[in-house]
Parts: C-alpha cells; sequence; structure tokens
C-alpha cells in the first residue's frame, strides 16, 4: 500500500497531524497501537503552565525565552507558534467538542483534588475559572454517584472552600446503574457513560436537581457524553442550575471522546486508520525512509513519500528502557539519554526526573536523526520528542499539537 | 483513652511492633499479665517486613547451625497449626547447580535428617516436573517442607490476640527515655510521632524487643548492647514464577533463595555489615540489583524476562556474644537479656537476635523471664491457641463440601484475614467495590482495617490488605484510599500530605529496578498526580523518609 504521508501513532499527536496532512488532500495513513495518553485527558490542553516551579498566567508565548534553546517551542519561535496553535480550536470544533480559552492567557483548570492549574484549552463543560479573579459562586453543589470511587468531593470541597466557595456533598443513585454495581470492577467512569444515555440521562437529572437545592451550581465526575455532547446537554436542560464536570482518574470520558472525535474526523477527511497494528520497522534508503512493517500486514510493506512518527515517550513504547540503555524500538532513533540507569531517575518522586526529558533528538525542523544521519522524510512529534519535561512546564499537549502542525505544515 | 493508659500501671510494657514484640504481647496478655505494646512507627515496619516471608523449614541451617535448624522446623509445625491464615505450605528445593557440585548436596540430607527435618532426594528430572520453574541444569534436589509466611498479617493477627486478651496497644509513640527509681527501670517516656505530645507510661518490667533499633534503646537505658546492623536487599517480582521455595543447595550465600508469596515471589538476600546510623535510610543500591538478578536467574532462569516490582531492604539484628567484646562472635540465635544480671539494671529485658520464624519462641523466653521477675507462674499456651483468623470456623467445614461459591474478591480477603473475613462487610453493592483491583481489596475490607486494624496512612492501609502491593504500585488505588480514609479521619490537609507521601514511598522502592515497564508505571503515576489531579508538591507535605511511615 502507498500513501502520501504515514503517521506512526494514534494519540492526540498522531492524529492531529494526519487531519492536516488529509486535509490538505494528501493520501494519509495513521497506524494506532491502541490506547494513548488521551485515556487519562483531563479535559484541558496545557501550553505552558509553569516555569521553575511558579506558574504562568499572562502571555505564555512572550516567556520562551526563559525556557532551554533546544525546547521544541523555541525551535518553532513565536511568531509560527501562534500561527500553528491558533489553528487548534478550529479542529477541536470541526471534530465536534467545545472549548474555551485563549493564547494570550492561561486560566485555570479545578484538578479532581481541588487543586488550580493553568491551562490554556478546556473543554466547554468542565470547571475553569479566570485566573486572578473570584470564583464565579457562593455555593456549590458536589454530586455523586453511589459507590463511585474516582470522585473526590472532600478534596474538591477543600480546594474550593480556600476561594472562599461554599460547598454541599451528596451522593444520587439512579436504578440504571445497578448493574454496574453487580460486578465490583464496572463503576467506572467510561462504563457509566455508555448507560447515561436518553432516560437514564432523564432519571439522574431529577436526582442531580434534588441534590443542587440552593446551589449556584453543580459539579459531577466527568462521566457523560463518551460518544457525543447529547447526554450533557439533556442533563443540562433539565437541572436548574448549571452543571460542570471534573475529570476523572482514567479511563477518561472525555479523553475517550476526544481520541474518538479526532479519528472519525481523520476518517471523514478521506484517511486510512489502521487501529491495532504495531510498526516493527523500516526501510532506508540514502537517509529516506521508504517503507515500514507491520506486525498485522506481515510481509506486505506500508510506503509512503514521508512519514511521522508520534509514539509517544516511555507509556506509549515510543521508548523503551531496559536494564542497560533506553532506545527507540521502531528506527532506532538517536536520542539524548546519557548515562546508564542510575542517571535516569531521581530519588526525590517530586523533583524534575530526567528520564521525563528524554527523547528524540531532531534538526530545526523536527527531523531525527538515526546514527547520525537526519531521516530528510521522517518527522517526529509529541512526547517522544527530547528536550522538555512537560509534566513540570505543564507544556504537554501544547508541544504535542505545535509540533504535529508543524510536521504537517512542512509536509503540505 | 490516653488518660486511661496513662492512669494505669502496667505489669509489661513491650517497646516493639514486630513480629517478636507483637508476640511477646501475645503472650504476656495471655498468662494474665496486664501488658502495653509500643511502637515507634507502625507494625512491621522494621525487619518483620523486610524479609522473605519464608517459611523455614530449618534446612538451610541444617549444616551451619544445627540448634537453630531444630529451633525452625520445631516452630514450622507450630506456626502451621496456629497462623495457618498466615501461610502457604508450598514446599520447598534445594537444587544444586553444576557449579555447586554434590557435596554439600549429600551431607546437607544427613544433616537435615539429625535435626528432624523430614528431608526427601528428588531426581533432577522429578524436581523440574514439581517445579518447572527451577533451571533446567539442576543436577541434585532435595524437598523439604519449606513454605512461605506472611508477616504482616502475622504480626497483626498476633496484635489482636494480645488485645482481645486485654492488651492496650500504642503506634506512632517513640520512646524518648525511661523512668527510673534507683537502679530499676519503672516506666518509659514517649513522644507521639503524629502530634509530638509527650507522655509516661508505668510498669513493672519493660522488655525491648525493638530488633535493630534496640541498641538505641538499651543506651537509652544506660546499657551497652552490641548490635551489628547486617543489610539484606531483595528483590519483589510481579507475579509468582514459583510454585516451591527455591534455595541454593550450598552454604548460604547471596540471592539463594527465591520465595513465592501471594501473588509475588522475592529473591534475596544480599547481606553487608552497615554503620549503625544507616539503620533509618535503608536504600537498595544498583550493584545488589544486579548481584540479586545474576544470581538468581541460576535457579530460575525466567527471572531475566519476568517485571520486577520493587525492591527493599531490612536490617537484621545481629548481636555479639557478651564474651567477646570485639564483636566477632555473632550469634544468629536467640538472645534474650536479663538486664539485672547483665547490667544491674532491674525491670528490664532485651529479647533479639533469632529471626522471624522463631518470633513465637524469642516471645515465650521473653515472657518466662518477665514472669519470673513479677512472680507469676503460668504456663505458655501461645504453641496451643490459634491466631486470631486461624481458628476452624463452620465456614471451613462448609468450603470444603464446595457449597459456597466465593469471588476472586472474597477469596482475596479469606486469604489476608482468616476466619476474620466475616467482620468485612460485603452485603451492599458499595461495600463490594474494588479500591485495589490488582490486589482485589474491596471497601469493606478498607473500611475494616480502618476501624479495627489501627491504620492511620495510606502505609498502614497498604501493610494490612496489600492496597497498593501489586502491579501499577498504587497508581489507580492510592487516591481511592486517600479518599476513604479521609472520610474517617475528616483532616483533607493530612490526606492529601499522606497521599504525597504514599506514591514517594512506592517510588522509593520502584527507582532501584526503574526500566521496563516499572519505567512506564511511574512515568503514568507522575503523570496521573502531578498532571491530571495537579497534586502540588508545594502544597503538601511530604514525608521526608519515606522508610519512616
Amino acid at each position: 500500500m502507498r500513501f502520501d504521508t504515514i503517521v506512526i501513532g494514534g494519540g492526540l499527536s498522531g492524529l492531529v497531524s494526519a487531519i492536516e496532512c488529509a486535509r490538505a488532500g494528501q493520501k494519509t495513513a495513521v497506524v494506532s497501537a491502541g490506547q494513548s495518553a488521551l485515556h487519562f485527558w483531563s479535559g484541558s490542553f496545557e501550553l505552558l503552565g509553569n516555569i521553575d516551579g511558579r506558574p504562568v498566567i499572562d502571555n505564555p508565548l512572550g516567556r520562551l525565552g526563559e525556557l532551554s534553546e533546544d525546547h521544541p517551542y523555541r525551535k518553532i519561535g513565536e511568531e509560527k507558534l501562534r500561527e500553528l496553535l491558533g489553528k487548534v480550536p478550529g479542529i477541536i470544533s470541526d471534530a465536534g467538542l467545545k472549548c474555551t480559552g485563549s493564547l494570550d492567557r492561561n486560566h485555570l483548570r479545578l484538578t479532581p483534588l481541588g487543586f488550580l492549574k493553568p491551562a490554556w484549552l478546556t473543554l466547554g463543560d468542565y470547571v475553569s475559572f479566570a485566573a486572578d479573579q473570584p470564583l464565579p459562586w457562593k455555593k456549590v453543589a458536589l454530586v455523586n454517584i453511589y459507590s463511585y470511587l474516582d470522585f473526590y468531593p472532600r478534596f474538591l470541597e477543600y480546594g474550593l472552600k480556600k476561594r472562599g466557595v461554599e460547598c454541599t456533598i451528596s451522593n444520587v443513585n439512579i436504578p440504571q446503574l445497578d448493574t454496574l454495581r453487580k460486578s465490583t470492577t464496572e463503576m467506572r467512569a467510561t462504563n457509566m457513560s455508555r448507560i447515561l444515555t436518553d432516560s437514564a440521562v432523564d432519571a439522574l437529572a431529577a436526582e442531580v436537581d434534588k441534590a443542587a437545592k440552593g446551589a449556584d451550581a453543580v459539579i459531577m465526575p466527568a462521566i457523560l457524553g463518551i460518544y457525543s455532547d447529547a447526554p450533557v446537554e439533556r442533563l443540562r436542560n433539565r437541572v436548574s442550575v448549571p452543571v460542570w464536570f471534573v475529570p476523572t482518574t482514567p479511563a477518561s470520558v472525555p479523553g475517550v471522546r476526544c481520541q474518538l472525535s479526532l479519528r472519525d474526523l481523520f476518517i471523514r477527511l478521506g484517511g486510512e486508520f489502521l487501529p491495532g497494528d504495531t510498526v516493527k520497522g523500516g526501510y532506508f534508503e540514502k537517509n529516506r525512509l521508504r517503507r515500514i512493517h507491520t506486525v498485522n500486514l506481515g510481509e506486505m510493506p506500508l510506503e509512503a513519500d514521508n512519514f511521522i512518527i508520534s509514539t509517544g515517550s516511555f507509556f506509549g513504547h515510543g521508548l523503551i528502557a531496559d536494564m542497560e540503555r533506553i532506545y527507540e524500538p521502531v528506527f532506532g532513533l538517536d536520542l539524548n539519554v546519557t548515562g546508564g540507569r542510575t542517571e535516569w531517575y531521581r530519588k526525590d518522586f517530586y523533583a524534575s526526573q530526567p528520564y521525563m526529558s528524554y527523547g528524540v533528538v531532531t534538526d530545526s525542523c523536527f527531523r531525527p536523526s538515526r546514527k547520525g544521519e537526519t531521516v530528510e522524510n521522517l518527522y517526529a512529534t509529541g512526547a517522544l520528542l527530547a528536550g522538555f519535561n512537560a509534566l513540570k512546564e505543564g507544556s504537554g499537549a501544547g508541544i504535542t499539537l505545535a509540533t504535529a502542525l508543524h510536521a504537517a505544515s512542512s509536509l503540505t | 483513652m490516653k488518660d486511661d493508659l496513662l492512669s494505669k500501671e502496667y505489669d509489661v510494657i513491650v517497646i516493639g511492633g514486630g513480629a517478636t514484640g507483637a508476640g511477646t504481647a501475645r503472650d504476656c496478655a495471655m498468662r494474665g499479665l496486664k501488658t502495653i505494646l509500643i511502637e515507634r512507627l507502625d507494625f512491621t515496619a522494621g525487619a518483620t517486613g523486610r524479609n522473605h516471608g519464608l517459611l523455614h523449614s530449618g534446612a538451610r541451617y541444617a549444616h551451619t547451625d544445627p540448634e537453630s535448624a531444630a529451633e525452625c522446623i520445631k516452630e514450622n509445625m507450630i506456626l502451621k497449626r496456629i497462623a495457618r491464615h498466615c501461610i502457604e505450605e508450598t514446599g520447598g528445593l534445594f537444587v544444586s547447580l553444576p557449579e555447586d557440585g554434590l557435596d554439600y548436596h549429600e551431607a546437607f540430607i544427613a544433616d537435615c535428617l539429625r535435626a528432624g527435618i523430614p528431608a526427601e532426594e528428588l531426581d533432577p528430572k522429578e524436581a523440574l516436573r514439581v517445579e518447572p520453574s527451577v533451571n533446567p541444569e539442576i543436577i541434585g534436589a532435595v524437598k523439604v517442607p519449606d513454605g512461605s509466611v506472611d508477616p504482616f498479617r502475622l504480626t497483626t493477627a498476633n496484635v489482636m490476640a494480645a488485645r482481645m486478651n486485654g492488651a492496650d496497644v500504642m503506634t506512632y509513640q517513640e520512646v524518648t527515655g525511661f523512668l527510673k527509681e534507683g537502679t530499676r527501670i519503672t516506666g518509659v517516656k514517649l513522644r507521639s510521632r503524629r502530634n509530638g505530645e509527650e507522655t509516661e507510661i508505668r510498669g513493672r518490667v519493660t522488655i525491648n524487643a525493638a530488633g535493630i533499633w534496640g541498641h538505641r534503646l538499651a543506651e537509652l537505658a544506660g546499657i551497652t548492647l552490641n548490635m551489628y546492623p547486617a543489610k539484606g536487599s531483595l528483590l519483589i517480582f510481579g507475579h509468582r514464577i514459583n510454585r516451591m521455595v527455591l534455595n541454593r543447595c550450598r552454604k548460604p550465600g547471596d540471592a539463594d533463595i527465591l520465595v513465592p508469596g501471594d501473588t509475588i515471589c522475592v529473591i534475596g538476600t544480599t547481606s553487608t555489615r552497615i554503620p549503625y546510623d544507616e539503620i533509618d535510610n535503608m536504600e537498595v543500591t544498583p550493584e545488589e540489583v544486579d548481584l540479586l538478578l545474576r544470581e538468581g536467574v541460576k535457579l530460575s532462569p525466567q527471572m531475566a524476562w519476568t517485571r520486577i516490582l520493587r525492591a527493599y531492604a531490612g536490617v537484621r539484628p545481629l548481636v555479639a556474644s557478651d564474651d567477646d567484646p570485639t564483636g566477632r562472635s555473632i550469634s544468629r540465635g536467640i538472645v534474650c537479656l536479663d538486664h539485672e544480671k547483665r547490667d544491674g539494671v532491674e525491670g528490664f529485658i532485651t529479647i533479639t537476635g533469632g529471626k522471624l520464624m522463631t518470633y513465637r519462641l524469642m516471645a515465650q523466653e521473653a515472657t518466662d523471664m518477665a514472669c519470673k521477675k513479677l512472680g507469676v507462674e503460668r504456663k505458655c499456651r501461645t504453641a496451643e491457641i490459634p491466631l486470631p483468623g486461624s481458628e476452624e470456623t463452620p465456614d471451613d467445614t462448609r468450603r470444603r463440601s464446595h457449597i459456597i461459591e466465593l469471588s476472586t474478591e472474597q477469596k482475596a480477603a479469606e486469604d489476608r484475614h482468616g476466619s476474620l473475613t466475616g467482620k468485612i462487610v460485603s452485603d451492599d453493592d458499595a461495600a463490594d467495590a474494588l479500591v485495589c483491583e490488582c490486589e482485589q481489596v474491596s471497601v469493606g475490607e478498607v473500611n475494616y482495617a480502618i476501624e479495627e486494624l489501627h491504620v492511620h496512612n495510606l502505609v498502614n492501609l497498604r501493610r494490612r490488605t496489600r492496597l497498593g502491593m501489586g502491579t501499577c504500585q498504587g497508581e489507580l488505588c492510592a487516591c481511592r484510599g486517600a479518599g476513604l480514609l479521609e472520610r474517617h479521619d475528616k483532616c483533607t490537609q493530612r490526606s492529601l500530605d499522606d497521599l504525597a507521601s504514599f506514591l514517594d514511598e512506592r517510588w522509593h522502592g520502584m527507582f532501584p529496578v526503574c526500566w521496563g515497564e516499572t519505567l512506564v508505571e511511574i512515568q503514568f503515576t507522575s503523570w496521573l498526580y502531578e498532571g491530571v489531579c495537579g497534586l502540588d508538591p508545594t502544597e503538601v507535605n511530604v514525608t521526608e523518609n519515606p522508610t519512616q511511615h
């Protein structure tokens, strides 16, 4: 099979670059091994939320000078970043999701443990606040589902109280969820979201509305709308005060929704999505990648003019560590790892862990190298890249999206 | 409650919440002595919770230390009766590799039989059939009644037995000094490690069962004990490789025992003398990891590609013989010291040395000595009466007749709590919901542990239930556990601090083996807690030394 561009990796980065290639009329394929970091997505995209342990609110893109020189943001530059990231709300909206936020100023998202963290874009139904302003509510009803363990109303109350918001806590139940409770592991967010449609939503809304008495707003766990906005709209229409959501521990309903929506957009644009397959390796000729082989397709190669690799970091298995070394398993790309395994970590869990900034080294166009030689038609994007600690910077989604869009713009 | 404790005068104060201390408190209480057990951290926080969990048959000592071997097999049989819910009778093999030769093997069988240990020679082919994970290159094999024992469960059961017999129990109370009248010790000064509060407790006899920390305690009492900390490091694998305990048939050395227990198996140990000031800072070094794996794969080659969950280290409390001031002649046996005779300090006993296997016997010796001092004549019954959880119940007979079908989480709970499982609420869906999926710990079990088993934090909860001990190392259950603990504690900040500290504690055992899936898991954990949940290390207080829970 032949394509113009083949993207290896079906997470946020892979899907977004593939969407842009397909939109530009390229024959595009995505080879996706399975779940990605989107499956524990918070419902917010971060751009740059932290520098040296201090939160960043105003003009995050004006702070690039404070990042290391080989940081992906600096390779792209402020102007180009604005242009590329400016496309994101449109792509999200084309995929059928709504989000709010601006490149000029971070807002704050409410985390499942009640902390407030800077964010760039947040899904429309999820709790977010303008920074440095009082919260818009005096009293909030925190509403959990009876026996559901992944929503922490007391932690949320603690965080909200610090900001002057009074909270009530209640558990509600509807009989439609009882079947899940028959199995001790089924009361999880994504399972509930599959049941919570149509009349089940009406039943839930009636209970939530009772619990909302006297409150300015309801905050609930993100357990609705895995396939569409309809259940959320339906619930909101039936509850007398605004209803907002807080993400849960994995699997994340907004994360699965986002992944499916982007995948569907890609397929609508004519893209070829190859799920459940893993790239084993490729054939190179004069510093160009000619074709790749996958587990499922066996001897049949996939050929393309250009390739994008977005296989993620360690948990995406884009990087593999064994006792002696860390390597990129698909093509053996060059990494920025130095030293043996004792150099990879710090003993303090909360320190900036060296392994977090390991990844593929590239030229200024994000083309990686093998044994020091740049591969001319291969682009690396997202968490696979070297040179930043996205967790400490609060920059994961921004880097993922910017490098994906940058690669796509180089190819189209 | 504290005022009640203060107004009492105890017959016996037992210091140390390991197996020996808990066992001593049980024995004292069963003999009708007014007893209090005091632990500076949590039960099993010392060497008790940091070993193989091997139910020795004694075979390991048959050649080098026949006396210990005979003690072991005797206690082995007793524990199988009184602590059956803490024990798994896996059986064990002593295997000889080509590099070991067969000389030791031949003497070994005779030594075992002399010590009263049933030892049966197996043809290497037969050994491979009964234990397929063993190195196929073995040239000799001997079957012995080794097994595994869960030291957390065993200690908890002893604490419960002590309490049921009227003993009081305090955790997170550190002894800061002794009350003295002349040359007699009449009690202890305590400081709470939870809130800093200082108290005093009076007792007629004080028993030092603090393991390696007993050295420091003795110093506080003005007594010199020559204790030598010997560090032993071990690795835990993500599942069971072997069915039976595997030992190398040679003089005891490094990394020559692989013990299956619960959902995992453990290889160990190394043995290194360390300076006394390092005992509160155990960390497994990269060299130790290399050594454990290098030697371990010789026992079972599968180890090379099995996921390592974590590494940990404990400190053996070795005691130098009193007649040898150089400290060269170290005893591995039980040491029970009457400080009145030895040092002229009345009302003070030290029980140390020994091993987990002989904790009951150690408790018996210390209690005998205490009884003598108190003029009490009562026989020790700890070898006959089952521990709480190990009693025969009507359920046992029902289960044996296969009438009751248990769910996997009920089976897991039964394994952990034995006949006390009935105390776990399991009659509604909310109580049955699983908190820890790896180890099948339900809300009901967590609540039971919080209410009945001295649980103040997530590490305590882990030791009582195995929550967070499985393949995800707390990644998905830590916040659920924190949520449930907070409902009881009602202090949200403390719960957040505890959650943050627990993750750091898990990491401490993971970084020595941080490659492969362990690195994948910890990166995911970091993203989940610091990322999605926004757990901000600047807004929480992390317990600085992860071994101090």
